[in-house]
C-alpha cells in the first residue's frame, strides 16, 4: 500500500484532485464564506436595501445579552431539548430491543414504527393544532372522555407539551432504527451465552445490550441534540411562537428577527452567539464521530 | 439467537412486550388516520367534537380534497417541493459522489482523508441559523429570491457534505480487489469510478438520494423565508395558509397528508442502509 501510494501516478493525483475539487469549493464558498458575513453583519447596522449603513460595535451583542427575550429563548429551547431527546431514547431503544429479540411480526412493526420520521415537520405541526384543539380535537375528546382537561394551545406551558409530544413523535423512531442497526450488530453467541449464563432477559438487556449499543446510543442522542437545538417548523407550525412570544424557541426568533423585522445585524449577532453556545455539543460530536470513522 | 431469547421468554414478558409494540403501533398511526379522518370532514363537522368516527358519528365528503386540488397555489406548491427536491438531490449527488470516492480511494498531502471527511461534516451540523441572513443577502444580490434555482443552491449546500460523509463510508465497502482487477485488465481511474465502483453502491446510492430528497421536501425555515408564491414549497404552503386559513382544519388536514404522503411512502421501500446513512456512517447496518 505504501510502496502503492508511493509510485502514484500524476494522473492518480489529477484524478482525486478533480474529483474532490468541486465539493471543497463549493463548501467553501457556501458555508465558510456566508459565516465569516455573519461575523461582518453581526458588528453592522443592515438596512435592507441600503446595505450597511454603520458600524456599531457589540452593539448587537450587548443588546442581545441584556435582553431577557434572547435568554427566555435559549431557555426554552435548551428545556425542549432536555425533555424530548431523553424520552425519545428510552422509547426507542425499548422498542428496538422487544423488535431485536424476535417479536412475532417484526417485518410489520418496524416500518410502521419508523414511519414518522420521514413526514414534513410544519405539516405535523399544523395536524397538531386540529389534535390539540379545544374545538373538536382528539387529545382534547380522548382527555375529555377521562375528565381531563388541558389548555394546550392557549397557554405557553401546553403549547411547549404539546409541542415536545409531536416532537417525540416524530423523532423516536430516529433512534429506534438507530439502536435497532446496534443491537443487530451484537455477534448472536454473546446474546447466547447470556442468555444461557443469566436468568432473566432484564440482564441481558442491562448487562449486555445497553453497554455494547452505548458507542451507536451516544451517536444518536449527540445527533438529536444537535437537530433539536434546530427545532423550528414543528413548534412554529404548532403555536406560531405564542401566545405571545412564550414558545418562541431560538430558530424561530432568530427568523422572525432576520426575515419578518429585517433587522439583519441583530439576526446575525444571534445567530454567531447560537454557534458559540452549541460548539459545545458539537466538539462533543465530534470527539465521538473521530472514534468511528476510519 | 433471536428465537433463543423470544423462546426462553416467559408468558409474562411476551406479553408485555407485545403489547407495548401494539400501543407504540396505535400512538403512531393515530394522527395518520385523524389527518384522514378530518380530511374527510365538512368546515362544519370538522368543529363539532362527537364527529370522530366516519359513516357513523359523520358523513364523509370529498369538499376538502376537491377544493385543495383545484387550488392552483397547492399544486404549484407540490410542484415546487418536487421539482426543488429532484433538483437538489441530482446536484448534491454530482458534486458530492465523486468527493466521496475520492476521499474513500486516496490519500492526501496536508489533510488525512478522515480529517477532510470531518471537516465537510462540520459544515452539515452547523445550525441553519447561523447562515440564515448571509444567505438571504446572497440570494436577493442575484435576484434569487422566490425562485427554485435559489432553494436548490440553499439545500445543497446542506446536503452536500452529508452525501461525502456517508458515500465515502459506502464505498469504503467496495472490495479494492476487484477494483484492481480492472486496473490490471487496462481500465481507467475514471472506468473504474464510474463503471465499478458506483454501480457496486448503488444501495447506498438510493439511500442518499431518498434523505436529500426528504430533506429538502421537509425543509421549513429557508423555504418560508426566502420563497413566497412562485416557488413556495409544501412546508413553506402549508405556514403560509396557517395564517390565512387557520381555522379550515380540513383543508389543514388534506395539505398535511399531501405534504407527507410522498417522502413516508418513499421510507418504505428504503429500509436498508437507512441507520447507516442517517448516522452519518457511524452505524453500520
Amino acid at each position: 500500500m505504501e510502496a502503492a501510494e508511493s509510485v502514484q501516478s500524476k494522473a492518480e493525483r489529477g484524478f482525486k484532485y478533480a474529483l474532490l475539487a468541486p465539493a471543497v469549493i463549493w463548501v467553501i464558498g457556501l458555508t465558510f464564506f456566508p459565516i465569516l458575513a455573519a461575523i461582518h453583519f453581526s458588528f453592522a447596522n443592515y438596512v435592507l436595501g441600503e446595505g450597511i449603513t454603520g458600524y456599531v460595535g457589540f452593539d448587537n451583542y450587548i443588546r442581545l445579552l441584556t435582553d431577557s427575550g434572547f435568554w427566555y429563548a435559549i431557555f426554552i429551547t435548551v428545556l425542549f431539548v432536555g425533555i424530548t431527546v431523553p424520552i425519545e431514547v428510552c422509547v426507542g431503544f425499548i422498542l428496538a430491543w422487544i423488535i431485536t429479540i424476535g417479536l412475532p411480526g417484526k417485518k410489520f412493526f418496524r416500518p410502521v414504527l419508523t414511519a414518522p420520521l420521514f413526514t414534513t415537520e410544519v405539516a405535523i405541526g399544523y395536524l397538531g393544532v386540529t389534535l390539540f384543539t379545544d374545538q373538536g380535537g382528539l387529545v382534547s375528546a380522548l382527555l375529555g372522555a377521562l375528565g381531563i382537561h388541558i389548555d394546550w394551545l392557549s397557554t405557553s406551558a401546553g403549547g411547549l407539551a404539546a409541542a415536545m409530544i409531536l416532537d417525540i413523535w416524530i423523532w423516536t423512531p430516529f433512534v429506534f432504527l438507530m439502536s435497532l442497526a446496534a443491537l443487530s450488530a451484537i455477534p448472536n453467541d454473546i446474546y447466547d451465552a447470556a442468555m444461557l449464563e443469566s436468568s432473566s432477559h432484564w440482564q441481558v438487556f442491562r448487562h449486555v445490550a445497553i453497554p455494547l449499543s452505548w458507542p451507536v446510543l451516544t451517536i444518536a442522542i449527540l445527533l438529536r441534540v444537535i437537530e433539536g437545538l434546530k427545532s423550528f417548523g414543528l413548534p412554529y407550525a404548532l403555536t406560531s411562537g405564542g401566545p405571545g412570544t412564550s414558545t418562541q424557541l431560538f430558530s424561530i426568533m432568530a427568523d422572525l428577527t432576520t426575515i419578518q423585522f429585517t433587522d439583519f445585524g441583530r439576526g446575525s449577532a444571534m445567530g454567531v452567539l447560537y454557534l458559540i453556545l452549541v460548539s459545545v455539543v458539537i466538539t462533543f460530536f465530534f470527539k465521538q464521530m473521530r472514534k468511528r470513522i476510519e | 439467537m433471536e428465537d433463543l431469547l423470544w423462546k426462553n421468554s416467559k408468558r409474562a414478558s411476551k406479553l408485555v412486550a407485545m403489547t407495548i409494540a401494539c400501543v407504540a403501533t396505535v400512538w403512531v398511526v393515530l394522527p395518520f388516520l385523524w389527518a384522514i379522518v378530518n380530511s374527510l370532514k365538512t368546515h362544519v363537522d370538522i368543529f363539532r367534537a362527537g364527529a370522530i368516527i366516519p359513516f357513523l358519528q359523520f358523513t364523509p365528503t370529498l369538499d376538502a380534497w376537491k377544493e385543495v386540488l383545484s387550488d392552483p397555489q397547492a399544486f404549484n406548491s407540490l410542484f415546487s417541493s418536487a421539482l426543488v427536491g429532484v433538483g437538489t438531490t441530482i446536484l448534491v449527488l454530482i458534486i458530492g459522489t465523486p468527493a466521496a470516492y475520492s476521499l474513500a480511494r486516496f490519500e492526501f498531502k496536508r489533510m488525512k482523508s478522515k480529517d477532510i471527511t470531518l471537516w465537510f461534516l462540520s459544515q452539515r451540523v452547523l445550525p441553519p441559523v447561523v447562515v440564515l441572513t448571509p444567505f438571504y443577502i446572497l440570494l436577493a444580490a442575484f435576484g434569487l429570491i422566490d425562485t427554485w434555482t435559489g432553494l436548490i443552491l440553499l439545500y445543497s449546500t446542506f446536503n452536500l457534505a452529508f452525501c461525502v460523509v456517508i458515500m465515502r463510508d459506502i464505498f469504503r465497502d467496495v472490495s479494492k480487489e476487484v477494483e484492481e482487477a480492472a486496473r490490471i485488465e487496462g481500465a481507467s481511474l475514471w472506468q473504474i469510478f464510474w463503471m465499478i465502483a458506483l454501480p457496486l453502491s448503488l444501495d447506498g446510492l438510493i439511500v442518499t438520494a431518498f434523505i436529500v430528497f426528504a430533506f429538502s421536501w421537509n425543509e421549513a425555515l429557508f423555504a418560508s423565508a426566502v420563497t413566497s408564491q412562485h416557488a413556495a414549497t409544501m412546508p413553506a404552503f402549508i405556514l403560509a395558509s396557517r395564517s390565512t386559513r387557520g381555522v379550515d382544519f380540513n383543508f389543514a388536514a388534506v395539505n398535511t397528508i399531501l405534504a407527507i404522503a410522498p417522502p413516508v411512502i418513499m421510507s418504505f421501500f428504503v429500509q436498508r442502509y437507512l441507520a447507516r446513512g442517517l448516522s452519518f456512517g457511524a452505524v453500520k447496518g
